[in-house]
């Protein structure tokens, strides 16, 4: 099967910092991919690089066969790849559904339905269909969160990048939205690449791991094998004690 | 009554009332201070449709207003041209001004679109004085030929031209283009997250704002029969702003409304002659303070609550 994504030798340096160092990685059609690491580990630049939002010093992203090297953010949308932000940021102002809305104007969806109509869907779809007309600013932190994937998916993407879904929210949040991001991957067959701090849901959730540190793709695995990893553990989950409590988390989803 | 009705109902009685009103108040001096309110109205209604919508400040709308202006006259006294055609490269010139601007400031974020507005309508003030055998300089053009004889004519002319106007781009700004550029507003990042061209609907919208906002600045060359470098100052820009806020921003026919009402208020302080400034001055500072979200359109919208 060939890759959906296909990223190599990507590089991008802030001033003296290299922040994503010689990155290289596939993504199979309907997989679920995390990309775990520290802060400052260089996960959200990397995708703002893919996503175009920052411009790449060098490297190639293939996507669907297609490259997408000097593509603005909105072109890249259009080819199928679409993404949330870390921090939610809703149009203020404007109500649930016609943040949604926005989306389904993009041209790759814009005759795929009356946009008003699809987003009145998609909000259901994402459990938010009573609130669609508040205002996307009232919405607490764990429905933005919703509004965030349900503007995604508006624009029908192949391949959805989720950065941080989970952070902020409270336990009793965490796990429908997990299940939600499972559901889409299970009847969409969406591809999905997703950047987590959150070890228990996240582990749960995918299939591979991409784990970063210092810009740089140190370990790539299963979750069972990456929390083993001694680059992982050296770089990432630091000294015993934390060592050992990731061991008992991921023995209690094993 | 559904939304959509009451407004067209309430847009119908308008503009009966501002036909009415010449044949109540007949003078040719009210009729010429209602003309020119119903240009500010132009100019007002236009530039609430980029910036009000997109949240975009444009700080030099004069610059397409004049450009408009000194296009019918240099057409009208330079080449002779029938007024007519005023209106037809009036529009055409202020675009082509819009992209000027537009093209290179509104592809990035930060002041640089404000500031180029700004900076181009002073510069186009200076290059009239400086290029004056051509513009003459402080005393304009003089002697433009008038569209209509009639004074009252010409005020029908102007009022058709208003109502043509806001109808459109209220159509536009209820349509999904007024969605997006409302989206503009909210965040540029996550709207192209959403897939959508920010760049391209800003300077469209801006193309759209200059073009009225030309054929404005002719319909009051040809009332005014002059032109001047006052069309670029940075103060007509100004007093457009504040007639957007008190009217209210992002509603089109609020800022139309705060153009006439404050028009007609500096006209009823004359009496007041060198204390106008002060009450004028005051009365926006307490419409400003008292209701940020400005007049005409938040009342409009308590209205049409009421009926629905």
């Amino acid at each position: 099967m060939s890759a959906l994504l296909q990223v190599s030798g990507l590089n991008k340096h802030f001033g003296g910092l290299h922040a994503v160092k010689n990155v290289a990685f596939a993504l199979q059609p309907g997989s679920i991919t995390g990309v775990l690491g520290p802060n400052g580990a260089g996960k959200t630049t990397m995708f703002n690089l893919l996503t175009g939002f920052i411009p790449a010093d060098s490297g190639t992203v293939l996507f669907d066969g297609r490259s997408l090297v000097g593509l603005a953010p909105h072109q890249i949308v259009n080819c199928g790849l679409a993404r949330t932000f870390q921090l939610a940021r809703p149009f203020a102002g404007m109500s649930a559904v016609e943040n949604v809305e926005v989306a389904c104007l993009a041209p790759r969806v814009r005759h795929a339905g009356k946009p008003r109509e699809r987003a009145h869907a998609l909000l259901g779809h994402v459990g938010l269909g009573d609130k669609a007309e508040l205002d996307a600013d009232v919405l607490p932190y764990g429905d933005l969160r919703r509004l965030e994937i349900a503007r995604a998916l508006a624009t029908n993407p192949k391949l959805l990048l989720l950065d941080e879904p989970f952070a902020g929210l409270g336990a009793s949040e965490i796990g429908p939205l997990a299940e939600l991001i499972r559901s889409l991957h299970r009847s969409e067959g969406l591809t999905i690449l997703i950047i987590e701090h959150k070890l228990r849901e996240f582990m749960q959730l995918v299939h591979d791991v991409i784990a970063m540190d210092f810009g740089e793709v140190v370990a790539v695995g299963t979750p069972a094998e990456i929390v083993r990893h001694p680059r992982v553990i050296e770089a990432y989950l630091g000294t015993t004690p934390i060592d050992l409590a990731l061991e008992r988390d991921h023995a209690g989803l094993a | 009554m559904t939304i959509p009705s009451i407004d067209w109902l309430g847009a119908l009685l308008a503009l009966a009332l501002l036909a009415a009103i010449p044949l109540v108040f007949g003078s040719t001096y009210t009729i010429g201070v209602l003309t020119v309110a119903l240009c500010y109205g132009i100019w007002a209604a236009s530039w609430d449709f980029m910036s009000g919508l997109t949240g975009r400040e444009n700080f030099g709308h004069s610059l397409f207003i004049g450009a408009g202006a000194y296009t019918a006259g240099f057409l009208n006294v330079n080449f002779g041209a029938s007024p007519w055609w005023s209106l037809v490269a009036a529009p055409l010139v202020a675009v082509l001004f819009s992209v000027i601007i537009g093209f290179p400031t509104l592809r990035l974020r930060g002041p640089y679109f404000a500031l180029a507005m700004l900076s181009g309508s002073a510069v186009m003030l200076n290059l009239t004085i400086i290029f004056s055998v051509y513009t003459g300089g402080q005393d304009g053009l003089n002697g433009l030929f008038p569209i209509l004889d009639s004074v009252l004519a010409y005020y029908y002319l102007t009022l058709a031209f208003l109502a043509a106007s806001v109808v459109l781009l209220r159509l536009l700004a209820n349509s999904s283009w007024g969605v997006i550029l409302r989206a503009i507003r909210g965040d540029e990042a996550t709207c192209q997250a959403a897939g959508i061209n920010v760049t391209f609907y800003k300077i469209a919208s801006l193309m759209i704002s200059a073009a009225i906002a030309g054929l404005g600045g002719a319909l009051y060359a040809h009332y005014q029969l002059q032109v001047g470098p006052d069309l670029f100052a940075v103060i007509l820009s100004i007093n457009i702003i504040i007639m957007v806020y008190v009217g209210g921003m992002g509603s089109i026919y609020g800022p139309v409304g705060g153009a006439i009402l404050l028009n007609a208020l500096t006209e009823s302080l004359r009496g007041l002659s060198e204390y106008r400034l002060w009450v004028y001055t005051l009365v926006l500072m307490i419409i400003l303070f008292f209701l940020p979200q400005g007049l005409i359109a938040p009342l409009w919208r308590r209205v049409r609550s009421a009926l629905s």
